[in-house]
Parts: structure tokens; sequence; C-alpha cells
């Protein structure tokens, strides 16, 4: 039997073995996905909804109103795309450019400067296929992926079974964790969960390094020398060894020079890579389609044909100096998942919020659009955290509008 | 002992490490105006011994407080095996954003994992709305 297998588009992840049973176009059941999968699949909703100043409209009053909003400012803002398909992206992209609007995304509060620095070629990285078949040393380092991209260890990168590591997990891989807490994933790690200090991590770095050298490892907070001689030499014996960074460990770096020191040192005496866990399902999308028009992976202002860039470009330091007098936002809840002290000078701007979901956002709009869930309701392509391009069907039909459709319709009516 | 434990309302300062947690993140998928995610979120998780010190029990209300913001949450007890005094756990959410740092040195990025506050019990003060 043929079997209809769907993506979901709850994390970076994008899982391609998804099955659902619907009806009525509800999903009812979701077979395979993990626990942040089945809600996301299930989300879906029955009306689609349009606002303006909090009073339902009909489309194209909303949409009307989004492209007045934007002829009249003078320093818009896009800001989101993260959940956005390839195709929306590519889209808002081109009404920045049309506008003269600054463009950003959470990369770059996030995992951006990684990104980046792979995207520009100066880390090696690898796929999660590779992961999956090949690698036999493992770190998380100030990631947890049994809570935010929950399919992770089973599917690639520690308990499955891969075509050069038949024996899988209980005699062929090493997991190791190096994290601030007692993760559920360092819990898995067991004896190779490495606990230092909030703010240790590039001292744990250097500490490493002079550990792989055969040197005595010291620290200020006295990690014991004896246990990161231990994971120096683990790290040493690996033939294809892999590092998932995530915002834990970025954070805690005042930049990515250490990080670039340890991988010179581990290639050097192994043959090791680098992934960043990117969170949104086409967060990396939306850094290579940027990256394709600009040479940059976010933060970015389009001025008359030329392209500037720089944090003073990021949505952080435009809401912190009040540069931008209006702000499109698509499929992100910055009001949320941004500082107060600093989010609270977006209420001082007309809001246009296009999104699957309320949000503190799109209560907080001019103009709410909510839009269709891609990959549950609408089809297009995303690139995966590894840079695999991934395109899906919708799982179920849907009135609501994609944020393709509406980003199309914003520009059209320009 | 600190001198905060003195105060006719003890006081303690502690580092808030934030994190992941995939049940929040499914409640907030579902409903993230519902109570499923606020209880997730709404919470500060402590060493038994810094309860002890707050006077507080598990699922009290505590107020965090530094200078970018004041919130009412829940306290829980971490759970970790290893004592942890001084140093607190919560799941990230606009409840922790509340008290994060609009310092960024013009790098464009937040402090989010460098959070500092005082604690106090709440006296049964209801948990903060996260409505503007």
């Amino acid at each position: 039997m043929e079997k209809n297998y769907h993506v979901c588009t709850g994390c970076s992840l994008l899982c391609d073995d998804i099955e659902v049973e619907a009806e009525k176009n509800k999903i009812n059941k979701v077979h395979t996905a993990c626990r942040i999968g089945v809600a996301h699949m299930k989300a879906g909703k029955e009306e689609a909804i349009f606002r303006v100043d909090n009073k339902p409209v009909d489309e194209a009053t909303a949409i009307s109103e989004a492209a007045a909003i934007l002829k009249n400012a003078k320093n818009p803002m896009i800001f989101g795309l993260g959940a956005s398909t390839n195709e929306a992206q590519k889209i808002a992209i081109e009404l920045a450019k049309k506008i003269n609007a600054t463009l950003d995304d959470t990369s770059s509060f996030c995992l951006g400067s990684l990104v980046e620095a792979l995207i520009s070629e100066k880390i090696k990285t690898c796929t999660l296929d590779d992961v999956r078949n090949k690698a036999d040393v493992i770190i998380f380092w100030g990631t947890d992926p049994s809570d935010s991209h929950p399919r992770h260890l089973s599917k690639y990168s520690y308990f499955p079974r891969g075509s050069e590591k038949q024996r899988g997990w209980e005699e062929e891989r090493t997991a190791i964790a190096i994290d601030v807490r007692k993760s559920h994933t360092a819990k898995i790690c067991g004896n190779y969960f490495f606990q230092i200090p909030p703010k240790g991590d590039a001292e744990f770095i250097d500490a490493l390094i002079a550990g792989l050298s055969g040197k005595l490892p010291k620290t200020s907070y006295n990690y014991p020398p004896k246990k990161i001689l231990e994971l120096a030499n683990i790290l040493k014996g690996a033939k294809f060894g892999v590092i998932f960074v995530g915002r834990g460990l970025i954070y805690s770096l005042e930049n990515l020079e250490p990080l670039f020191r340890l991988m010179k040192a581990l290639n050097e005496k192994a043959n090791f890579h680098l992934m960043p866990m990117v969170g949104n399902y086409n967060t990396m999308g939306f850094n290579e389609n940027l990256f394709a028009e600009t040479g940059y992976v976010n933060s970015v202002k389009f001025e008359n044909g030329t392209v500037l860039h720089g944090p003073e470009y990021s949505i952080v330091e435009s809401l912190k100096e009040r540069t931008v007098d209006a702000a499109l936002i698509v499929g992100s809840d910055p009001f949320s998942i941004l500082p107060r002290s600093i989010v609270k000078n977006l209420l001082e701007i007309p809001v246009i919020s296009i999104d699957p979901y309320e949000t503190l956002t799109s209560r907080n709009s001019k103009v709410y659009i909510n839009t269709a869930i891609s990959g549950v309701e609408a089809g297009g392509s995303a690139t995966r955290m590894d840079g695999k391009k991934v395109s899906f069907e919708p799982a179920i039909e849907t009135n609501h509008p994609s944020d393709e459709t509406i980003l199309k319709k914003i520009m059209e009516a320009l | 002992m600190d001198f905060g434990s003195f105060l006719a309302t003890p006081e303690i300062k502690v580092k808030v490490i934030t994190y992941r947690d995939i049940f929040q993140d499914k409640a907030m998928i579902e409903n993230r105006f519902g109570e499923g995610y606020r209880n997730l979120s709404a919470v500060i998780k402590l060493d038994p011994v810094d309860l002890k010190q707050l006077n507080v029990k598990k699922g009290d209300t505590v107020i965090l407080k530094n200078s970018f913001g004041r919130i009412v949450v829940k306290v829980d007890e971490s759970g970790y095996e290893t004592p942890h005094r001084g140093i607190a756990y919560m799941p990230k959410s606009p409840w922790s954003n509340m008290l994060v740092s609009d310092e960024t040195g013009g790098t464009g990025i937040p402090k989010f994992k460098d959070i500092s506050v005082t604690i106090t019990s709440a006296k049964g003060e209801k948990i903060t709305e996260i409505e503007f």
C-alpha cells in the first residue's frame, strides 16, 4: 500500500515521515510526529480572520490597509519569515526592496552569526543524514534537542542505526552534553555530561584546546582537569565528530573566535563538523535566500538599489533606537520573544501581523491577517537545519490564504 | 546566612537561567493565552534551601524584580540532585522576557541568558498578565 507522508513544519528538522488522519479538513490523528509536531499538525483553524483596529473586516480591506501603512511609512521594517516558505520569503525580499525597507529575522539575535559562518564556508559542516550514517562522537553544546527538536536524537544524532553505524548508540556512538544545567538531553548523555557555570564556555573551550594538545587544562572555576583530558581523548579519537551548537553557547561567547579555534584544533587531531540548532522551520531558508540576494543573512536595509547591513538594522536596535516607523511582521511574535524593555517601542508604530496564530503581536497590530499553516494547510518548500531542501504539499484544504498569497497581494496593492 | 533572610519579608538574589520545555512549547501551540501555557511558563524553579530561606513553598507566588521589570510567578523546586543555591531556572517565555535588560551594546543581541533578580514572597498576589 502506498503511503502518503507529510512534512512537519513544527521545527527545523522538517520530518518527512508524518502520517495524518483527517475528517472534514480537520486533522484528528497524527502518527510518527513528536509532541510538538502533533500539536502543530492539529493546529489548523476553521475560519479565516482579518482585522483592522481589532475589528473584523474582509480580506480586501485588510490588504489595502496594510498597503496604505507601508506606503505612508518612511522607514518600514519587515520582520519574521522563519515560519514561511522559501517562496514567501523571496516575495518578502522583493517587497522590502520595493519599499526601501529594513529586513530582519530572529537569527539576528539567535544563531545568525554562526549560520553566516557556515554559508560563507568558514566552518566545516555536514548533513543530518551524514550524522545518522557516520557520526561516532556527538556533542550537544548549549542546546537541548530533546525539548527543542524532539526527534533529533532518535532520527539522526544518537539512537538510529546508520549505514556505517550498524551497532548504533549502544556501542558505536558517544553523546556528550556541555551545558549550564542538566537538561533532558544531558541526562541521556549520562557520564558524558559536563556542567559548566554560566558564561564559562569560552574558558572551557580554551581548556579543551589545551587538553587536545596534552597540556594541563585550567579554568578559573576549577573544572577537574582529569575530566577535561578524558573528554579531549574521546574527541581526538573521533572518525566523524559533530558539534550541535545552541544559543546557550552562542550567548555565552563575546564572538565566534573561540569556536573557530576549537574547530581548528579538533580538525588537526580528528574530523569534526558543526551544525547550529536553528529553531524555526525555515530560518535557514531565510538566511540562505537573503544571503543569495545581498551577501548577508539578516539585518539589512534596502535603499534605492543598494543594501546596507549591520546590527543597527536588526529588529532589536531598530526598535531600541526607534528608527523604523511601521512594521510588517510575518509568522513571528516579537511581543513574546523579545525583552519587554525593548519591544514596548513597537506599540508606538503601526504593525501589520501576518500569522496563523493569535499572538501578543496579532493582538497589538493595526492589521491582522490570519494565514494558513505551511505544511499543514499550504504547500511550498523550505530548507532544513542542515541545508537540505524539502518540498511539501498541504495535508488538508483550507480557506485560509497562505502568507505567500497575502504578501503577493500587498505587493500588488502597492 | 544572607542579610536578606533577616528582613521581615525574606529576600534573596538569584541568577536566572532560561530554557526550553517541550510541554510548554506544545501548550503554546495549542493556546498561548491559555491556562496550560501560563502554568508551564510563569514559574521559577529554585534550590530547596532557597525556598526555605524565602519562607515559601512549592506552588506559592513570588515577586521577581530587577531594574527592567517586576513579575509575579509561581515557585517550584527544581528537582536537580546537585545543590544550586543562587541559581534559578525559568522556561523561556513572555514572563522571563519581562526581566531581560535593554542593554545590547549595539550588537542587536539582548542578554537573554544574563538575568539577575531579587525574589520575595508575593503573599498571594496573582500571576502577572502578559497582555500589554
